[in-house]
């Protein structure tokens, strides 16, 4: 028994990254999402929770990146000269 | 919602001082999300974007001179394999997430090219990029997670790995960090994206007096 415990203890000792940091990783992750930052019990929010909506929002981030990207070939296939003034306008400040 | 000067100075600022500390691992946690927020950033992807566009619409040009117009279908897809290149090269290697994307390019370069070259090239270049994976992944499987060994948060964490590029077999700790880091990438890359398309649809439009930044009141992304 004593030997299970201190055998825990030393991993615990060793171990890089710790349980806590692994909490804090997630809360950096929570605050990034945009429907649990202004969450009133942000406490109790649980790290699966947080992982889930963060799966749900990366998947609507890349969703929104093909559309944009879409649209994006659609107005450059049609647009000749607007090239140049885009250039123009995005590279002067 | 940009932010302004004094966000990208800090931004830049933190990015030097860490460097002269000599930090062994550099977390890419505050500084990194800062970074993606600035306004600096956004300008040197859009540098970056632009050109990778220029270079594929020549492509396209060259290869159908008879049509004038790049085809609508195919053209989508190549925008967003550009974009997502552009903001691996922004990055500047220092996450996974864009070297896996940057590596992912060019495997798909070198099965083109290649008809007598010998594949002893690719596992070189491979080994050089995920040489430092290998290191991460030794150290932290020694670890024991107690709580988050959980099955459901395991389980979730190994979906939000295959969501990422590069992060299937990472283990937790390097996807939560990756995850971070992505995200604020991605949302960079969306208001990039957004002020692109407004620039090129008002310059495009019959003249109307609209200010530098592009910012249309658009409904279609969730953002600010």
């Amino acid at each position: 028994m004593s030997g299970r415990r201190s055998r825990s203890r030393q991993s615990s000792g060793t171990s890089r990254i710790s349980e806590d940091q692994i909490n804090e990783l997630i809360i950096n992750l929570q605050q990034l999402l945009p429907e649990l930052r202004d969450s009133r019990r942000s406490d109790k929010v649980s790290a699966a929770r947080v992982l889930q909506d963060t799966c749900n929002y990366i998947r609507n981030l890349h969703r929104e990146v093909d559309d944009l990207s879409e649209r994006l070939s659609e107005l450059l296939a049609n647009t000749d000269t607007a090239q140049a003034a885009l250039i123009r306008s995005l590279l002067t400040p | 919602m940009e932010s302004i000067s004094p966000a990208r100075s800090s931004g830049y600022d933190q990015s030097r001082r860490k460097r002269k500390k000599k930090q062994p691992s550099p977390p890419p946690s505050s500084s990194s999300v800062q970074k993606w927020r600035s306004e600096k950033q956004q300008q040197i992807y859009s540098t970056n974007i632009i050109q990778s566009l220029r270079e594929l619409r020549i492509s396209a040009a060259a290869a159908d001179p008879s049509a004038k117009l790049a085809p609508p279908r195919g053209g989508g897809r190549a925008v967003r394999d550009a974009a997502y290149r552009s903001l691996a090269v922004t990055a500047r290697g220092r996450t996974l997430w864009s070297r896996a994307i940057l590596s992912k390019a060019v495997k798909v370069k070198l099965k083109f090219r290649k008809q007598n070259r010998p594949r002893n090239s690719n596992p070189t270049t491979m080994v050089s990029i995920t040489g430092s994976n290998r290191l991460r992944k030794r150290r932290a499987t020694v670890l024991r997670l107690k709580a988050k060994g959980l099955p459901a948060v395991q389980s979730k964490v190994k979906l939000l790995g295959r969501l990422i590029p590069g992060c299937r077999k990472q283990p937790l700790p390097v996807v939560l960090e990756e995850t971070t880091d992505y995200i604020v990438a991605m949302e960079m890359q969306i208001r990039a994206l957004n002020a692109i398309i407004s620039a090129v649809s008002s310059s495009s439009a019959p003249r109307t007096p609209t200010p530098g930044t592009g910012h249309d009141g658009e409904e279609t992304h969730m953002l600010g």
